[in-house]
């Protein structure tokens, strides 16, 4: 053979730091990868985007909020373990130790360690890297290096980047560095101090990660996977409880008795390193960790060489996989009809989840802990007192259970199809259709914990009192709600396409739809019926527009550069009412700041700026966007529109009048009606409001564009009903059964015509017929 | 049967697709010739309404592939480039699914299932997860999901990439048997021997263009006078450069 020099191969240090360089590279993509895009980007024809400069701001900027906060936890963990095993007399209950620990600090701390050591390796071996289909393993070994030195390689690039090592170790040590005098050195001697650890967990990690890529299959890796997340997370749960303001009583007990011999461990040495009293001492510590650590790294080196005996080949492959003996339905043997339970997309879903535990850890084991941890860790729940929880704390739980179970589940429908999302474009069903099914199966299965934990609280408390049922109904109609909500969200939120795991969220959708959530539990704490009415109205309603937002960009869904046409929609409706009341409160504490008191006129004009500002700046963003479907006052058959009006009014202002008759006879809400009387009466401006400027403003708005938007989704009945509701829930309560009745006819006059005027000649008469009534009673 | 009328696409000022009108009339055989990049599998996902058309419309059996997404697969069985399935799911379960979202009903879409599994080779490998399928299979597979309710249109994204000599000619095969049942096929490729042996009607795309339409006996003898239809594909590619 002929040619060049060969090249030569990299030399053993070299290696170790090209792996450990190309895992750091790796971290810092998916750091960067997870921060840098920009919330409602599309995505671009270009495989990778471009470059973007401080990207490594905000990661650094994370990072160091999660180091301060494991600090602060590692903090009051160390003042906690001080108190309940020093006690000291007389301290502040604040007191951290100081100096040479006692025996009984240097077995707590042993055990804290110990508990951070199992996270170290199991958060490790929890990641997606064990589940994912190829073995970076298996292409390492063509590289020109001999088995024992490319192990030695991984070992090291394992161990220096271990974030999750890093971020429980790090803090734990500095502030056990920090206790034994080292002060402002502490971080570096932590630093040093817990690279044995981290390489002892990264050879745990990888003699487990080895082991079963050789022995199991891809699918019963994800299994494992799963069960791993779960139990990284109990364990964090156990360390960080150590650390919390009143720390879990049981786990206070294992520090109290934890054994001599642990402290002879590496964990335990790594304390009494740091913590001797003089050089002499420390340094023997320091030996004997040494030699324990390189102990297991040769037995551990040596048990990886066996595992490997044969060649790097994962049992995933797909000869192995490959059933024996094929399952075959000949032509004639047709498979038993059966009773079958929801749609075809129901029962592949209820496949996927249950083949799947990874997906059904995450979706319906994780919520539970999760809620259940919160409320542990707030010491909420204590078995004396169980009995004793309110019935909106109860609730409260039964809802945060299900509203995560659909973010674990609803929010990603699409994402839970990933590559696979093709085939629903080959089928001749809608996409929404797809979804809508989805979301109606994870209502249901989300209903299950709320139904539970109701159960549960009957059980407990003995009894079911009419607050608790009426709690129950709420939670029990915001699970559809939210369902609805999470799928709609999910569609801007997932990016089905992503490659990296890590990227197929973006997570201000996350966090919209846990503050959207977290908004629902007012219908569950606020005091008055009506309240509850407009959250659990107004959620509705948002269900309905975010789904029509999501069902217009379906189409969309897969494409690089094109948009939706602007179209008006019930979510423009929502922004143009809180634009409205928003304008409105700011005039009126601006005349309130000018003048100290707020006239009749005041009102008028402060409602007139407000219903202008929003009719302008929407026809504004209408016409810039060339936004199709704009609701018009006038048009052909204005004649028809004007007896619609009128017809419309009058019909609302009879039923206005019969419920103020009504009201009178039965002399309720009497007060009120005195009240509304005097003012009118003292105040020319507003019947003018009344009468000219709320038919106006408030017509574009909840005809024109709530209405309207509805319309685009329902038939008739339903969007009359729906709009008319959400116009009665922001009317005071005693006028809320009229006004709906004001808002059903103003719909069908608005539906009619096609024309604003119609409805708006409607409001204006029914105004000016109530308020006459009211002022002559 | 498959209408374009000016259909044109661009991703902000690329343009992927010059505006293109063509017909392909009921059973015929349409081979979509191009370079990479040229903008085949653009003009696929149009029909497919996985992309969304800048201008114009791709109409099939009368229907719009946009406005109508849906109804428009009825008629329509569709193989992407490279195929990707749902993990966790066996080969058979997803094309008795794909049966099913089609509206068969389940024993009817059990018993295509099985016997497309047979036709195309994929009976032994049934039960497995197809997930763990190789390039070959997954092809396989997608062609049988484009297949199951045996629809009047076929549209294929390089049907036979990434097959050997035998998955492929069984492919070509299945689509010849196809085509001689009336199904109408347009199909994407670069390998220009099947093009020519497959198709009765070549479309040459260049740089989102149409630079070349006819039979491949046609194009031989317009283009190249009598050369080969490689020579004819290196020179409408090379003057559309040129140009």
């Amino acid at each position: 053979m002929t040619g060049g020099p060969e090249a030569s191969a990299a030399s053993g240090s070299r290696a170790v730091w090209l792996l450990t360089h190309l895992r750091l590279q790796r971290l810092a993509n998916q750091m960067t990868l997870v921060y840098s895009r920009r919330v409602g980007a599309r995505r671009g024809r270009t495989a990778t985007a471009a470059k973007k400069r401080n990207r490594w701001v905000v990661s650094a900027i994370v990072v160091f909020f999660m180091l301060f906060l494991y600090g602060n936890i590692a903090r009051q963990g160390m003042v906690n373990l001080h108190r309940a095993l020093d006690h000291p007399i007389g301290a502040s209950p604040f007191a951290m130790p100081s100096g040479d620990l006692s025996e009984a600090m240097t077995r707590g701390l042993a055990m804290e360690w110990s508990l951070l050591f199992v996270v170290a390796i199991l958060g490790a071996l929890a990641t997606r890297e064990l589940s994912q289909p190829d073995w970076d393993l298996e292409w390492l070994v063509t590289l020109p290096l001999r088995m024992p030195l490319l192990m030695w390689s991984r070992l090291m690039e394992r161990t220096i980047a271990n974030p999750i090592g890093l971020l429980t170790l790090l803090p734990a040590g500095t502030l056990t560095a920090w206790t034994s005098g080292y002060r402002w050195t502490a971080p570096l001697v932590a630093a040093v101090a817990i690279i044995p650890l981290l390489l002892l967990a990264a050879l745990f990690r990888t003699l487990i990660d080895t082991g079963l890529r050789m022995s199991l299959a891809p699918s019963k890796l994800r299994n494992l996977q799963a069960v791993l997340s779960v139990l990284s997370i109990l364990v964090l749960y156990l360390v960080i409880s150590i650390g919390l303001p009143q720390p879990l009583t049981f786990v206070m007990n294992w520090a109290r008795h934890f054994p001599a011999w642990g402290c002879w461990l590496p964990p335990g040495l790594v304390v009494k390193t740091m913590n001797s009293t003089d050089v002499s001492t420390g340094v023997q510590f320091a030996l004997l960790l040494i030699l324990e650590v390189g102990i297991a790294v040769w037995i551990g080196l040596t048990v990886l060489s066996f595992q490997l005996r044969n060649g790097v080949v994962a049992a995933g492959s797909r000869e192995t996989g490959r059933s024996a003996v094929p399952v075959r339905v000949s032509e004639t043997h047709h498979p038993r009809p059966v009773f079958l339970l929801g749609t075809v997309v129901q029962r592949r879903e209820l496949r996927l989840l249950g083949r799947d535990r990874s997906f059904l850890v995450q979706t319906l084991v994780l919520p539970v802990i999760i809620v259940f941890s919160q409320i542990v860790f707030q010491g909420r729940l204590h078995s004396s007192t169980v009995a004793g929880i309110s019935n909106a704390t109860i609730a409260s739980i039964a809802f945060a259970i299900a509203a995560y179970t659909l973010m674990m589940s609803a929010f990603q429908t699409l994402n839970s199809e990933g590559g696979a999302l093709w085939l629903l474009f080959t089928v001749p069903r809608s996409l929404e259709s797809v979804l809508r099914e989805k979301a109606r199966l994870w209502a249901v299965l989300a209903l299950a914990y709320p139904l539970i934990v109701f159960i549960v609280a009957v059980i407990v408390k003995r009894h079911a009192d009419i607050e608790l049922v009426g709690f129950a109904a709420i939670v029990l109609l915001g699970v559809p709600i939210y369902a609805a909500i999470a799928v709609a969200l999910g569609v801007f939120g997932c990016d089905p396409l992503a490659q990296e795991v890590r990227t197929k969220l973006r997570p201000t959708y996350v966090y919209l739809y846990m503050m959207l959530a977290g908004l629902y539990t007012y219908a569950i704490f606020a005091s008055e019926w009506w309240q509850k009415i407009v959250v659990i109205v107004l959620s509705g309603l948002l269900s309905v527009a975010l789904w029509q937002k999501a069902r217009d960009e379906l189409p969309y869904l897969l494409d690089p550069a094109a948009s939706p046409p602007a179209r008006v929609s019930t979510s423009d409706g929502i922004i143009a009412a809180m634009l409205f009341f928003v304008v409105q409160g700011i005039t009126l504490a601006i005349f309130m700041a000018v003048t100290h008191h707020i006239a009749g006129n005041a009102i008028v004009t402060g409602y007139s700026i407000a219903g202008a500002t929003t009719f302008a700046l929407f026809r504004l963003v209408y016409w810039r966007s060339k936004t199709v479907g704009i609701p018009r006052i006038f048009g052909p058959g204005t004649l028809k529109a004007i007896g619609w009006g009128i017809g419309a009014g009058l019909v609302a202002a009879s039923a206005g009048a019969a419920y103020l008759f009504a009201l009178r006879r039965l002399d309720l809400l009497q007060d009120v009606m005195r009240e509304s009387a005097r003012e009118l009466s003292a105040n020319i401006w507003i019947p003018l409001l009344a009468v000219v400027a709320a038919p106006i403003f408030e017509e574009f708005i909840f005809r024109g564009l709530i209405f309207g938007g509805l319309r685009r989704s329902f038939d008739a009945l339903p969007a009359i009903v729906a709009s008319a509701a959400v116009f009665a829930i922001v009317h005071p309560p005693a006028s809320m059964i009229p006004v709906f009745g004001l808002g059903v006819c103003a719909a069908l006059a608005f539906d009619r015509t096609k024309m604003l005027l119609a409805p708006m000649i409607a409001h204006g008469i029914y105004n000016a017929v109530v308020l006459a009534l009211q002022t002559r009673m | 049967m498959i209408d374009f009328l000016e259909l044109s696409k661009s991703y902000g000022t690329f343009r992927a697709l010059a505006p293109l009108t063509l017909t392909v009339p009921r059973g015929e055989m349409f081979g979509f010739l191009g370079p990479n990049g040229a903008g085949k599998t653009t003009t696929i996902r149009m029909m497919m309404s996985i992309l969304v058309p800048s201008g114009g419309t791709v109409r099939i059996a009368g229907l719009d592939c946009h406005r109508d997404a849906a109804e428009v697969k009825r008629h329509v069985g569709y193989l992407p480039d490279s195929p990707i399935f749902y993990d966790y799911l066996r080969g058979r379960e997803i094309l008795q699914f794909i049966g099913e979202m089609h509206g068969l009903a389940r024993t009817e879409a059990s018993l295509r299932t099985e016997r497309l599994m047979s036709e195309l080779g994929l009976d032994q490998v049934g039960e497995e997860f197809a997930v763990n399928y190789s390039m070959g299979m997954k092809k396989k597979l997608g062609l049988a999901c484009a297949l199951i309710h045996e629809p009047s249109v076929l549209i294929l994204d390089e049907p036979t990439n990434g097959l050997d000599p035998r998955a492929s000619r069984d492919v070509q095969l299945r689509l010849r048997k196809s085509a001689d049942q009336g199904t109408t096929i347009f199909l994407s490729t670069h390998i220009l021997d099947m093009a020519e042996r497959l198709c009765s009607r070549i479309g040459i795309i260049h740089h989102g263009e149409l630079v070349a339409t006819g039979s491949p006996q046609e194009l031989k003898e317009n283009v190249t006078s009598g050369g080969t239809l490689e020579e004819v594909f290196l020179a409408v590619t090379a003057e559309a450069e040129n140009t």
